[in-house]
């Protein structure tokens, strides 16, 4: 049980500062993923957290007390890192054992302690195996199963599947969340992976250049985006971008190529500044006969998935995306192309920020 | 012409079987999507291909020639590898032209000037021309990489993996680059990854290769839709399909308690393995079977719900608004014209026995 908050947190490496005034309150029992790419600070604000790492100023606090100060072995929380770092001369059941050695415990106390954890990881058969003899997601389940068997207030993994192949993932994915659930431990997860961010969090943080950029459920980070970054950053494909000038007629997309809009949406955009729109390839839509809303176009390139396909688009100078059902328009076609502008986003070009709609 | 034949390959490292009577033929122009994990067999085919392997046994043809004696060099193949391996003290400039600076070639300045700028051209680098390719970013340097085969304009390409260090945003701009180049060029495109993305995503055809053997060869939606077995049914598709072990008995299917309907199955009482894809599993009331919701998986467009069927779990995808909760009992279904069904033992589709 924690409730962990970071207050103001700058942290410098020498004259890179790579936390910029990290300000986040993770809630007791939540579990928060913080998604970026590599060098965002999303490790370095975990290991601080941790107490692996000092920070240069800024409190953090755990349920309401200071523990920057405080050495990690302090701070009763555990962390799972990528690389398993288990005990090769020791068995798994020594290896979960391991840090209930400081534990003032009866024998029968630890063991029961030791075998409730390794229940809960499906890893009970393993017990007497040597790390050696374990699969990579089974010596993953056994670092995990260390960190959780002295019931620390949170656990901190810093991408712990990323090593394991994508379908080892998947299931390690299902099983990280219901051990999360059933312990009702805070966990903080890192990781570069938007689909493990979409599918494990219930707040997603998302950072860049040492910043936050936003902190939401993953259907507030899906479906509105603070800015471009995050945009970007989340889905797959990624969210299109063009540049547009709103016009009486609906939105220039450069050259001839004009959406057709309601007068209702271009009414709204600020004038004067330069703005994109950005909108996900299951909002465009894309068909072989026209009407209200179209737009004439070709289609350059399609990308068969089997459950799906990527069509590509172009309009003006820009090409789009668009997800669509199997077989349903063919390479080099005249299409017609519209959006559903209920799931139109329009960002400021120069400050990447979202404009929100205020109707 | 540069059609690509191997007949009867087999080649050993050590105790270690890489390739074990490979047959493979692509066709001129095409373009050919090896599929395989680690250790398949896949950079070992392509380096066969190229003459830096020398094989245990078998025959490599180029358009229609034994190029078994042939040097790497003789074989106008050009190799783009994941690590891009640029000359980083040189411009893009410098890097490309190299290639035709060789001493077996001579071309005048030139028809080098000529093929550079060309080939800078086609990959949108010419801004880059002039630039130290340290200065350069991943996909740009790997755009330079392709650069430097593209201009001795070989008639094929063998691509190990050259996506795979990117990032996700790239690979998939650099996805449609290729294919657009490949159809530009002509040329024969052999394309070797593990990601299914990719070989769906740009094969004309796809080949599926398991321990050195080449398991199935087909289109992407071949390969999708009428997998030769289980192997092929799970190396394409995510989530991967369901298999779930069951009996036909009188046309419909009977799977933990429950009777879901099939279509076009003969009427014969059997154990099979059915095999359906998670998009083609229905959450309805009044659905034929139950199960618990293990997991749901928020991936923006799409949920991906997991459901606890006792010894198995089932995926299914779902629209992105379809409320469900974790631990609720739903009832589900299939599409019946969509349920493959597989031998428990052989792994064989029987549709296709």
């Amino acid at each position: 049980m924690a409730r962990i908050e970071l207050r103001n947190i700058q942290k410098f490496f020498g004259a890179v500062q790579v936390l910029k005034d990290v300000n986040l309150t993770i809630e007791d029992g939540e579990f928060v993923v913080m998604l970026g790419q590599s060098g965002c600070g999303k490790t370095t604000t975990l290991r601080a957290i941790a107490g692996l790492e000092t920070v240069t100023s800024g409190t953090i606090s755990i349920d309401g007390r200071a523990v920057q100060d405080l050495r990690a072995a302090d701070r009763d929380i555990a962390f799972v890192f990528q690389s398993f770092s288990l005990y090769p001369h020791m068995t798994v059941y020594e290896n979960i054992a391991f840090p209930l050695r400081a534990v003032r415990q009866s024998t029968s106390d630890r063991e029961s302690a030791v075998r409730e954890v390794a229940r809960v990881l499906g890893i009970e058969r393993l017990l007497n195996r040597k790390p050696s003899a374990l699969s990579g997601g089974d010596m993953q389940r056994v670092a995990i199963g260390r960190a959780l068997v002295r019931r620390p207030k949170a656990l901190l993994m810093d991408e712990p599947i990323g090593a394991l192949d994508a379908k080892l993932r998947e299931q390690m994915r299902a099983e990280i969340k219901r051990l999360h659930i059933s312990r009702n431990s805070t966990s903080v997860y890192v990781t570069h992976d938007q689909i493990e961010a979409m599918s494990l969090a219930d707040r997603i943080v998302v950072m860049h250049g040492g910043l936050l950029q936003q902190v939401g459920t993953p259907e507030e980070v899906y479906n509105r985006p603070s800015n471009l970054f995050v945009a970007q950053f989340v889905g797959s494909p990624v969210m299109n971008v063009a540049e547009i000038a709103p016009q009486s007629g609906g939105l220039s997309f450069g050259g001839d190529a004009m959406l057709p809009v309601a007068p209702g949406l271009v009414s709204h955009l600020p004038e004067g500044r330069a703005l994109k729109l950005g909108i996900r390839p299951e909002a465009v839509v894309v068909s072989e006969t026209g009407g209200a809303g179209t737009v004439q176009s070709r289609v350059t390139n399609i990308e068969p998935l089997g459950s799906h396909e990527i069509v590509d688009v172009t309009l003006g100078a820009t090409t789009l995306r668009a997800r669509m059902e199997p077989g349903r328009v063919r390479t080099g076609a005249p299409v017609w192309v519209g959006i559903d502008t209920e799931r139109a986003h329009f960002f400021d070009a120069e400050s990447g920020l979202a404009l929100r709609r205020t109707a | 012409m540069a059609r690509i034949e191997l007949k009867g390959i087999n080649k050993s490292y050590g105790a270690q079987r890489a390739l074990r009577d490979l047959d493979l033929v692509v066709e001129d122009g095409e373009f050919f999507v090896l599929l395989g994990r680690t250790g398949a067999g896949k950079t070992t085919t392509l380096r066969a291909i190229a003459g830096l392997e020398k094989l245990d046994s078998g025959s490599v043809l180029i358009g229609g020639r034994d190029v078994g004696g042939w040097t790497a060099a003789q074989r106008d193949v050009a190799l783009v590898l994941q690590q891009y391996s640029l000359y980083p003290r040189l411009t893009v400039r410098g890097n490309l032209e190299f290639p035709l600076r060789s001493k077996i070639r001579s071309f005048s300045e030139a028809e080098i000037a000529a093929r550079v700028d060309k080939a800078a051209k086609t990959l949108q680098i010419t801004h880059l021309l002039d630039r130290k390719v340290e200065r350069l970013s991943g996909g740009e340097m790997q755009r330079v990489s392709i650069g430097r085969a593209i201009v001795r304009q070989p008639s094929v390409f063998l691509m190990d993996e050259p996506l795979s260090a990117l990032d996700a945003k790239l690979r998939e701009s650099l996805r449609v680059e290729l294919k657009r180049l490949h159809s530009d060029l002509g040329a024969t495109f052999l394309f070797v990854t593990h990601d299914q993305v990719e070989a769906m995503s740009m094969g004309d055809k796809i080949g599926v290769l398991r321990q050195g053997r080449l398991v199935q060869v087909g289109t992407p939606s071949d390969i999708y839709d009428r997998p030769l077995n289980t192997f092929v049914a799970r190396s394409v598709g995510s989530p991967p399909m369901n298999l779930i072990d069951g009996r036909l008995a009188g046309g419909a299917a009977e799977i933990g308690g429950f009777r879901l309907p099939v279509d076009g199955k003969p009427a014969v009482e059997r154990t099979v393995t059915f095999g359906v894809r998670p998009e083609n599993v229905t959450l309805q009331s009044g659905a034929p079977a139950e199960a618990r919701v293990f997991d749901i998986e928020d991936q923006g467009v799409i949920k991906v719900i997991t459901l606890d069927m006792g010894e198995s779990r089932l995926h299914v995808t779902v629209p992105a608004g379809t409320r469900v909760a974790r631990d609720e009992l739903v009832r589900f279904g299939w599409k019946a014209d969509r349920v493959l069904t597989f031998d428990p033992d052989s792994g064989h589709n029987l549709a296709l026995a």
